[in-house]
């Protein structure tokens, strides 16, 4: 369609009518008029890029087409919360419980002065050991016992559970009592279901106003310490024993805490009325930190800064909530990098799931173009053998497959796909097996519009003269129809190939962008588009679909050049 | 004429029969369809009866216990009586649900398809008057882009551009947040407003083949020898062209128009969805991906119709207006 275009400049090039009858065969005229045709050298660069584009840059991008692609974020979190403590703490006796109902009773009752109170029939008895200091005695659970078959099995044994009390517990129980007496020890036996529990009264809490502070992770700090670590802080004592140990007291009553340490001058423990807890569960906080962060809150900062594990200076933020105080920093998060804006590790940036783009749009590429290809493929061969039969022997085979023709041209083929892509999603088809089965059903239903057109070009074709003079020779009907009549077809199929090759990779981005179609872990642009379907991704990351979008259009847009260009090249008739 | 029409016509049906018994086949093998979790849901109820005995009657009550072809023959049965059953996605009756949306699709077709043969038709006859020129080539150039467009993409294009950068236009939906507050004529102007970016995509992407056509047509009674005849005889081009040639143009090109009118109501599938239009297409596919075979049925026997009187038609047509066409 380019020989009038610069008619001036191509003069020289030109074929006179000469030449052009001595020099040239009939398929380099085709060659020379396609090659001279702009918008068919167009369409064949872009083709060509497209395909260096797929099926080299797969090989050339450093990444893989399900590459995840993880970063680590800064971002502001709650750290801790810190407060003043002004509750009572309760730390339980080794095996026993206090239940929450009980810790708020007993709250009345010290508020009130009370010496007992009762819960759900239970009587607590309360010692006032100092100032806010409290030890709490109530029915702790001395044994469990299963009873089965006459058999006892005991768990959770408390060492006070001697043989003789067992004894008299079995001859108690078994004579049907709830209340046995053991060296003057008043025991009790509650039964629920086979489960029997032996209680008797004791120690069971103490609940102060101090928050123990190991110095060092890992330590945990008995029932025993913290008892006797609190009644010497109470006495004024400097020193104490607990669990066999010794240990110094030291108070610093100006800042209403007390340092206790070891016989040997290591800092043990701390006691103070500052609470600070980590917001994940189990972390260790140091003294350090927690003496900062009440340095802090005590001079009303609003950052302060400790040095972490390698000597760095961490800073924190301290935001004030009624009482409590909520210590927030930047911790590192590591997350999946999607959405991640063009860059030069990610040229086209990322997408939802953290992949690079560009890798994807390469694999993509391959994927489509395959299906492109092969889609075509099964259509030509499907669309040739039966349009060829029906063309050639005419009478009832003809009229038999032009209508199975026209059934498969009258068949929906886009709902059919969804139906059938729907169906392939409930059934959780492979991703794999889904590509070949989308490229049989788009072959498929798509060879009708192939085959009436080759049988309409061989009803014309055979009643030609050379057609009469192949069959005076006595050739083979075989050889009749793929020899002499497909190859002057083949023009015709080739145009019509080239243009449906656009519209099938048409077909597979609209059923990969309906999600019915090439699914993840593949890539095709139809799926990479989409995102879109998302209103916010398509708002504000442009570049996760334009790419995609102007891929296709580019693709299909440079089929249809080339098979435009062939058309014209191959039928010069259309030329003024 | 008449013995043509009904040869054709009975063809048709033939056609039909096989299409519809291919589409029944295909919406048969859907499994976990509607039935199966409607009866997983009903399983579930306190002192329900089992899964199993639920799908069973369920199956019986949607006719679905029986093999493909007597299920078959029973829909068609009820089909050509017009009872194509209670759809069940949509718990109405199908036609109900089809006379309910129709006229959205074919408004929207409507409007698209004018659009396109308004610009589409000059546009190719000035590309044919003026082979090779820069005009040729543009119009040549935007052809094939409309042709190649994704109407997917494109549409994300629009809704990018007009939606969500200038904010002109909802991104989905036939009505705006407001339109129960209106009153009549501002209820309609809302539709229509809503109605703009879908004829948009529709045009846009539909109009290029329709130019590349009049274009060929065009070109080929240019080079016709009663055009020789008519510059011979010295009549002016203007003449030759809108009057010699333009009508002879007209006659495929009114051919391919009147092909393409019963397909003003298929609906367009994508373009529907993409906008949330509730015309055919989309309740169609709506209908599709959730297992609802009696509205998925109707419609794509719906369509399958609708091109079967589309050629039907063309073919009528082009012996109608073409009086040199002889129909044997």
């Amino acid at each position: 369609m380019s020989n009038n275009i610069n008619s001036s400049e191509d003069r020289q090039g030109t074929l006179d009518d000469e030449s052009r009858v001595r020099v040239l065969s009939p398929g380099m005229l085709v060659a020379k008029r396609f090659f001279r045709n702009r918008l068919a050298m167009i369409g064949l660069f872009i083709i060509i890029a497209m395909f260096i584009f797929s099926f080299a840059g797969g090989f050339i991008s450093p990444y893989g087409e399900a590459q995840v692609f993880r970063t680590v974020k800064e971002t502001m979190t709650d750290y801790a919360g810190a407060s003043y403590n002004e509750d009572y703490k309760f730390t339980m006796a080794d095996g026993q419980k206090l239940p929450s109902m009980a810790q708020s009773k007993f709250v009345l009752a010290a508020h009130d002065g009370d010496t007992t109170f009762e819960v759900k029939d239970q009587t607590y008895t309360l010692e006032k050991a100092g100032n806010d200091f409290y030890k709490i005695y109530g029915a702790g659970t001395v044994a469990e016992v299963t009873y089965m078959r006459k058999l006892y099995a005991y768990k959770n044994v408390d060492d006070s559970f001697t043989d003789t009390v067992k004894a008299a517990f079995e001859k108690a129980n078994n004579a049907g009592q709830t209340q046995f007496e053991v060296n003057g020890n008043q025991y009790e036996i509650t039964a629920s279901g086979r489960t029997i529990t032996v209680t008797t009264q004791r120690e069971l809490a103490i609940a102060s106003k101090y928050v123990f502070n190991a110095y060092t992770e890992g330590t945990t700090l008995s029932y025993d310490f913290r008892y006797q670590a609190e009644a010497a802080l109470n006495a004024g004592q400097t020193t104490f024993t607990a669990d066999g140990t010794q240990y110094t007291i030291a108070i610093d009553s100006a800042n209403d805490r007390a340092v206790v340490s070891t016989s040997d001058g290591g800092q043990y423990a701390l006691l103070s009325h500052f609470s600070v807890s980590s917001v994940n569960e189990g972390s260790f906080l140091s003294v350090e930190y927690i003496e900062a962060a009440e340095e802090a809150i005590a001079s009303k900062a609003a950052q302060f800064s400790v040095k972490d594990a390698d000597g760095k200076d961490v800073a924190y933020t301290l935001a004030q909530k009624d009482n409590q105080y909520v210590i927030r920093t930047y911790q590192k998060t590591q997350l999946n990098d999607n959405y991640a804006s063009p860059s030069l590790k990610h040229l086209c940036g990322t997408d939802g799931n953290g992949m690079d783009i560009l890798t994807r749009l390469m694999f993509g590429g391959r994927v489509s173009l395959l299906i492109g290809f092969v889609v075509i493929l099964i259509e030509l061969l499907i669309g040739v053998v039966l349009g060829g039969i029906a063309g050639f022997f005419g009478g009832w085979v003809d009229n038999i497959i032009m209508r199975v023709v026209d059934v498969f041209y009258c068949i929906p083929a886009m709902p059919i796909y969804i139906i059938l892509g729907s169906i392939m999603d409930k059934m959780k088809v492979d991703p794999k097996i889904r590509i070949y089965f989308l490229c049989i059903v788009l072959g498929i239903l798509g060879w009708a519009s192939i085959a009436r057109m080759v049988r309409g070009q061989i009803l014309s074709l055979r009643e030609q003269e050379f057609m009469v003079a192949a069959e005076a020779t006595g050739i083979s009907t075989y050889r009749r129809i793929f020899m002499h009549l497909i190859p002057n077809v083949i023009p015709q199929l080739i145009v019509v190939a080239t243009m449906g090759l656009g519209d099938v990779i048409l077909t597979e981005a609209t059923l990969s962008f309906l999600g019915l179609g090439v699914k993840y872990p593949y890539a095709s642009w139809g799926n990479i588009i989409n995102a879109v379907n998302d209103s916010y991704v398509m708002s504000t990351y442009w570049f996760v679909w334009i790419p995609a979008g102007m891929l296709i259009l580019m693709t299909v847009l440079g089929f249809n050049f080339i098979g435009d260009g062939l058309r014209d090249a191959f039928d010069p008739k259309m030329k003024r | 004429m008449r013995k043509y029409i009904l040869k054709r016509l009975g063809i048709s049906l033939i056609i039909l029969f096989f299409v519809a018994l291919i589409i029944y086949s295909i919406m048969r093998c859907m499994p976990s369809s509607y039935v199966e979790s409607l009866a997983r849901q009903m399983s579930q109820k306190p002192g329900a009866k089992s899964y199993q005995e639920w799908l069973d009657q369920l199956n019986k009550a949607y006719g679905l216990d029986v093999g493909i072809i007597p299920g078959y023959i029973h829909w068609l049965g009820q089909a050509v009586r017009g009872n194509f059953g209670d759809s069940w996605y949509w718990n109405v009756p199908v036609l109900t649900k089809f006379r309910q949306v129709i006229w959205y699709s074919f408004a929207l077709a409507l409007c698209a398809s004018f659009l396109e043969y308004i610009i589409a038709i000059p546009l190719g006859i000035i590309s044919a008057r003026k082979q090779y020129s820069h005009t040729d080539y543009a119009v040549t150039v935007i052809a094939l882009i409309g042709i190649s467009l994704p109407s997917f993409f494109f549409a994300t294009i629009l809704k990018y551009i007009f939606s969500v950068k200038l904010g002109w236009f909802d991104l989905y939906g036939i009505v705006g947040r407001n339109h129960e507050s209106y009153g009549p004529v501002m209820q309609f102007l809302d539709i229509c407003k809503h109605m703009i970016l879908p004829i948009l995509t529709l045009t846009i992407v539909s109009m290029g083949s329709m130019m590349r056509y009049t274009r060929t047509n065009m070109l080929e009674v240019l080079n016709s020898d009663y055009i020789r005849t008519a510059r011979a005889k010295g009549l002016p081009e203007r003449r030759v062209i809108y009057h010699h040639a333009f009508r002879n143009t007209l006659i495929p090109i009114i051919t391919i128009i009147g092909g393409s009118l019963p397909g003003l109501f298929g609906g367009a599938m994508i373009t529907e969805t993409l906008f949330q239009i509730p015309g055919i297409g989309y309740v169609g596919y709506l209908s599709m991906t959730q297992g609802d075979i009696p509205f998925s049925m109707f419609y794509l026997v719906f369509l399958a119709v609708l091109t079967l009187l589309g050629n039907l038609l063309a073919d009528i047509l082009y012996a109608v207006v073409d009086p040199r066409v002889r129909i044997n």
